[in-house]
């Protein structure tokens, strides 16, 4: 039992490390990526970590008192950390026995709400417009989200997230989460803050939009947790959707879906840098439309398929 | 069409027009009483179709003691200036306003009266449009008795701001934004993310230009100043500056001369087009077309350096001509460049032009319909991107244009997408003209000869194509080898003014690029507009009013 229990911390432990260590890294290898389409050179890998001790060494700066703003980052990062924790990377969640896809929607929620709620607090323009605009994204974005979920849940008739990865691995690709996959991979993109749909920091709208009021280490933190999320829901794309080939190995599983995650990113990079920005309008009637497709995979999922 | 111009206005206000004179053959110059000139205005522009190009006004008391206001017309398919002038005693410094007439007008009177102190009367916008908030009042900075380095002393005047329609509320975009280049501030009145209403405030960039011509520098030193109007369109500033002294004192530029302003001016427009189509691309987050229309227009640069020693100013421009020929041997590698540009600029083209997301960000956004760009006297590329056919180097063929022949790029539905459209032709086009430009250009001598002395009194009228639409220069000449009076317009003067018209019941997210598609040069800017979309009221606020407004407000 104790071994058990040491096993799980030691998942605790390796899944934050993914999420914190390995986050930045991919971001890195992202920018390069997005600058070699443009026809740069761009920044070399490492520079997300270079500008998070930068930021993280400046003054902490604060544009409205009390606790809760003041914590508002650091939860933020909590909150994505603790998603990690719910994930499966190569073998079983290390909190997997403590909620099941539908704990793991509530959590994924929360670090867009902390952001937002910081941009309204502060209370200038452009935070409350970026942060409404992150509000619509989260209300088009999140029933994707769940429809998908629901799928995998209906397919394998299992609420846990290993218990849906279990079951791909035995019965191989459907038709229906082939359709919840696709649907999947582009509400990533928007959980990203990915262009077509980056329309909440718009840099050139509204200028960051609810980050525009953080800076220092706040700004690593939120920064921080935004990396770590894009990798996290990576991570739970592939493994809940392309688990194959699974060797039942632990590292070799392991390092297998971190290399998935790594082209899934590289795919939501592509796309970041083949579109322009979406209106606000215009990327919740899209998701709008991409909610009604993942209801066919639902109903896929129902007839069987 | 001269003889049509005089008979009509001699028909319709009889003896009041005092003198019609065609002098150069492009101007038509008629002297008016100054109690005709709104008829005379609405006899242009409605009863001929006369295009409002701009106003001067001038301080003529040591010469004739009285004050001038000349309204220039074009007359595009006749390829006519007409210029209404009227003396104004300085013991009565008005005018009838001709804006009622001709909508266009509306800056540039405000601006003779900011410069000159001529009041229009009956203008429906008479506020401050150029003065700076804290500029004496009384003080008008164009008079001949106010010095070029006058200071005026420091007061404590605020903006003044406006009360956003009740409901809504206020999204501020400037005085420094980071799409918008320059200085310009925007107040928008918003629901939600609607546009109900804008206000805005510019003019930051003023920088006594015209002032320093007529008092500081000589005829031949202006034109590095033209050209520093700009910093991408500044050949085509010295140009139109020295075309305007050039028709004035009847100098004949060289034909080499003219073929190298040609191919100077095409070039500027290749790699003013692809600068604009990255910051468009940027604007709506599309920085791939940014770094790839930048990486292609960089060659260019290059090959201008090559030319005239600068990427950009080159200095080339001199009353007469050109101070530095074109090195044929460079005409092969200028070829080879302006091949890739042209394939790559085809290969951009055709990437974007199936781009579903950039079509939902371009189509129908900033709509400017023709009868509005007609209205308001709109140039260049939002002009003929709302089916306006009007373009300088066809309408007023200049420098070598004429034997080169332009194709005009049209289109009908002047939105977003239609100006960027408009701007690709364009740019291919460029590209031809360079190439036929290098293909015909003769020897010969690259200056002329110039008179000893260009003698007073002599006026000119010059326009060139600018990438933003068509510059306007209007000089006229006078004694210590300087000119007594230099009136620049340029593009974005008219342009600016559509915007409340273009942003209306748009979206925060569109402004941007409904303002970027205008390519904008903030440097001729408004004071404070306020548009009532709901009721389409244009509402104007005096500084007291405003300032009673605010006061309301504080003690509320």
């Amino acid at each position: 039992m104790s071994g058990d229990i040491l096993v799980t911390v030691g998942l605790a432990l390796l899944n934050v490390a993914v999420a914190l260590l390995l986050a930045p890294l991919y971001e890195g290898i992202m920018r390069k990526l997005r600058a070699a389409l443009h026809s740069r050179i761009g920044p070399p890998i490492t520079q997300p970590f270079l500008d998070l001790a930068k930021l993280l060494g400046k003054q902490d700066l604060r544009a409205v008192p009390g606790k809760l703003y003041a914590a508002a980052p650091a939860l933020t990062l909590g909150s994505v950390l603790t998603l990690a924790l719910l994930v499966p990377m190569g073998t079983r969640p290390p909190l997997g026995g403590a909620g099941d896809i539908i704990v793991l929607l509530y959590v994924a929620a929360i670090s867009a709400v902390l952001l937002m709620l910081t941009a309204f607090a502060a209370s200038g323009p452009y935070g409350a417009v970026g942060g409404s605009r992150e509000m619509m994204i989260l209300l088009s974005v999140e029933p994707v989200l769940a429809v998908t979920l629901v799928v995998g849940a209906l397919k394998s008739g299992r609420l846990a997230t290993l218990g849906i990865l279990d079951w791909q691995v035995e019965n191989g690709p459907t038709m229906s989460m082939a359709i919840a996959g696709i649907a999947f991979f582009l509400a990533l993109q928007a959980q990203a803050g990915k262009l077509p749909f980056d329309v909440a920091e718009a840099d050139q709208e509204i200028m960051g939009g609810p980050l525009i009021e953080q800076s220092g280490p706040r700004l690593a933190l939120f920064r921080w947790a935004l990396w770590s999320k894009q990798l996290v829901f990576a991570i739970l794309l592939v493994e809940l959707f392309l688990p194959w080939p699974r060797f039942g190995v632990f590292p070799a599983d392991l390092v297998l879906t971190l290399l998935k995650a790594l082209v899934v990113l590289v795919l939501v990079a592509v796309v970041d840098v083949v579109n322009p920005r979406l209106r606000i309008d215009q990327t919740m009637g899209y998701f709008t439309r991409v909610a009604f497709s993942s209801l066919a995979a639902l109903a896929f999922a129902v007839i069987g398929m | 069409m001269a003889q049509r111009v005089s008979e009509l206005l001699t028909e319709r206000l009889g003896p009041a027009v005092r003198d019609v004179r065609q002098e150069p053959a492009d101007t038509l110059r008629v002297v008016l009483d100054k109690s005709a000139i709104r008829g005379a205005a609405s006899a242009l522009a409605d009863g001929l179709g006369a295009r409002f190009l701009i106003s001067a006004g001038s301080d003529r008391r040591p010469v004739s003691g009285d004050f001038a206001i000349e309204h220039i017309f074009s007359l595009d398919r006749d390829s006519l200036f007409v210029i209404l002038e009227c003396s104004v005693a300085p013991a009565d410094p008005r005018i009838d306003s001709i804006t009622p007439a001709v909508p266009g007008a509306n800056w540039a009177e405000r601006e003779s009266r900011d410069a000159i102190g001529v009041s229009p009367e009956g203008h429906p916008d008479p506020r401050r449009l150029m003065l700076a908030d804290d500029w004496p009042e009384g003080v008008f900075p164009l008079r001949r008795d106010v010095p070029y380095d006058y200071q005026p002393p420091q007061a404590d005047a605020r903006p003044p701001r406006v009360d956003p329609p009740s409901g809504s509320s206020v999204f501020v975009m400037g005085p420094f934004f980071p799409v918008l280049e320059e200085p310009a501030h925007w107040r928008l009145f918003v629901e939600g993310e609607t546009i109900i209403g804008c206000d805005y405030r510019g003019f930051y960039n003023h920088r006594g230009i015209e002032k320093l011509g007529d008092s500081k520098l000589t005829y031949n030193e202006i034109p590095y100043l033209a050209e520093r109007i700009c910093g991408i369109c500044g050949f085509i500033h010295s140009t139109c500056y020295c075309q305007a002294v050039e028709k004035a004192a009847g100098i004949e530029v060289p034909p080499r001369a003219a073929y190298i302003r040609t191919l100077m001016l095409e070039l500027e427009r290749i790699h003013s087009h692809l600068l604009w189509l990255g910051i468009a691309g940027h604007i709506i987050g599309f920085d791939t077309v940014l770094m790839q229309a930048w990486r292609i227009r960089e060659p260019v640069m290059w090959m201008a350096e090559e030319i005239s020693g600068n990427r950009k100013t080159y200095g080339m421009n001199t009353v007469g001509g050109i101070r530095r020929d074109f090195p044929n041997a460079l005409a092969p590698k200028l070829l080879e460049i302006l091949g890739k540009v042209e394939k790559e600029s085809v290969a951009v083209c055709n990437a974007i032009a199936g781009d579903s997301t950039l079509h939902a960000r371009t189509r129908k956004v900033g709509v400017l319909s023709q009868e509005c760009a007609k209205r308001i006297c709109v140039v260049g590329p939002p002009a003929r991107a709302s089916a306006v056919a009007i373009d300088a180097r066809i309408d007023h063929p200049y420098a070598a244009y004429d034997a080169l022949g332009v194709r005009i790029a049209l289109q009908q539905d002047g939105d977003t997408w239609a100006r960027l459209l408009a701007r690709l032709d364009e740019l291919l086009e460029s590209i031809r003209l360079v190439r036929e430009t290098l293909r015909a250009m003769p020897a010969g001598p690259i200056v002329a000869e110039l008179p000893d002395e260009i003698p007073p009194g002599r006026a000119g009228v010059s326009v060139v194509e600018a990438p933003r639409g068509e510059a306007v220069h209007y000089v006229v000449t006078g004694g210590d080898n300087r000119p007594y009076r230099w009136r620049v317009r340029a593009p974005t003067y008219p342009n600016l003014q559509a915007v409340p018209e273009m942003v209306r019941s748009q979206t925060i997210a569109d402004v941007p690029i409904t303002l970027g598609s205008l390519d904008p040069c903030f440097s001729c800017t408004e004071r404070v507009e306020t548009l009532d979309v709901r009721t389409s009221r244009l509402r104007v606020y005096t500084h007291d009013e405003l300032l009673r407004l605010s006061r309301r407000e504080v003690t509320k």
